[in-house]
């Protein structure tokens, strides 16, 4: 059998995905064995212009990890689908937005102030912002425009499937990788995780789900054989797909929800926001009020990872599409 | 001027590109690292409680 062509690329992203594919430790020989790598900025030195010279089609599988930020991470979105037969959105910030997409709560201009003017650690007294093309003394110097939004990588191209995670599980990404060499390909838009719940594979102790207050996570000694939603801490477990093991609960750490949302879900935050007032042990108004009161920071927490991909896609401002 | 473009960078975590300029006699004149990734961490990282922050930021870079 001829080896496969495996390419895998990074748009806004933090490198953490590519690693990801190197926690599969020794499999990475049988990875080695089936497989070549023709483009992986991280580990290997073939440029954009090898890609471009590449036929239609000629990479087998690509792993695209990283969210839509700027003009660049749209072509290379492009080139690669253009070029690959099978495209997997690979990691949390390309399937749903990510960390990244947290900035879909503030415009493109709040966040250049803020980096390039307004920041402590910064000195920029003529207020120069990044520009797409700037005249040197040599020549011209170009950079991609910085959008006003982030986008997840189906927004903007066709995807074949989904390995969610930040970072994936190498379980998982060994799952997938040895479904595609052994030619057993999934349906189109499988999602390479669990069906269930994060909750399903907790093994704290569920109890009632009854809130009475919320708390932080520093302001709690954690009871480790209990469930922590029902300790009052928010975890987004309950709207969480699984497959990850419960990394973060198994620590203490509430689950923040990376894997994306659960089977046949639209909006994990919305789906949030509808468990806790489920579980809200009050129907007095202002007590209810005042319990809610003490989620910090629902936006934030709640889309922590699916920002770009929920159904607002992130703030809604005025003017502002 | 001649102008020689290395992108990407690899081999790192971050994106980076290269632009090299060379004179008439083909020696470099001036050469130019671009970067050009940037995602506002110090913006969005406003108004997330500061026990969410260690949860954020190590995504800056997974490497």
């Amino acid at each position: 059998m001829p080896k496969l062509k495996v390419a895998a690329y990074w748009a806004a992203d933090c490198g953490g995905c590519g690693v990801a594919v190197l926690d599969i430790n020794e499999k990475i020989l049988d990875l080695a064995a089936a497989a070549d790598i023709v483009f992986w900025p991280l580990a290997a030195d073939p440029k954009v212009e090898d890609v471009k010279a590449m036929a239609d089609k000629e990479i087998d599988v690509c792993l695209f990890s990283g969210a839509i930020r700027n003009e660049e991470n749209e072509e290379m979105a492009e080139l690669l689908r253009k070029k690959s037969k099978i495209l997997i959105a690979y990691g949390s910030c390309a399937c749903f937005g990510g960390i990244p997409a947290l900035a879909n709560l503030f415009t493109r201009e709040e966040i250049l102030d803020k980096v390039y003017n307004t920041s402590e650690s910064t000195s920029n007294p003529a207020h120069v912002l990044p520009m797409t093309s700037a005249s040197v003394p040599e020549g011209e110097l170009t950079l991609p425009a910085f959008y006003n939004h982030v986008y997840t990588l189906d927004q903007i191209v066709d995807v074949e499937y989904y390995i969610p995670g930040c970072a994936p599980v190498p379980e998982i990404v060994w799952n997938a990788v040895k479904a595609l060499i052994d030619g057993a390909v999934p349906p189109k838009g499988a999602i390479f995780a669990g069906t269930k719940t994060l909750c399903d594979e907790c093994l704290k102790v569920k109890e009632e789900k009854k809130l009475k207050e919320i708390k932080r996570p520093i302001e709690v000694m954690v009871d480790s054989e209990k469930c922590l939603l029902e300790q009052g801490l928010i975890c987004m477990g309950p709207v969480t797909r699984g497959g990850c093991g419960g990394r973060c609960t198994k620590m203490d750490m509430p689950c923040r929800g990376c894997f994306g949302p659960t089977e046949g879900s639209l909006d994990q935050g919305a789906k949030m926001a509808g468990t806790i007032a489920s579980i809200i042990d009050s129907t007095d108004e202002v007590e209810v009020e005042k319990i809610i009161k003490r989620i910090m920071d629902p936006a934030g927490t709640f889309y922590r990872f699916t920002l770009a991909g929920s159904m607002l896609r992130g703030k809604r401002r005025e003017g502002v599409s | 001027m001649r102008k020689i473009t290395i992108d990407p960078i690899t081999r790192l975590e971050g994106h980076g590109k290269i632009a090299i300029f060379l004179d008439d006699e083909g020696n470099v004149a001036n050469s130019y690292v671009q970067i050009p990734e940037l995602r506002g961490f110090e913006k969005f990282c406003e108004g997330r409680p500061v026990e969410e922050i260690v949860r954020i930021v190590p995504r800056i870079c997974g490497v």
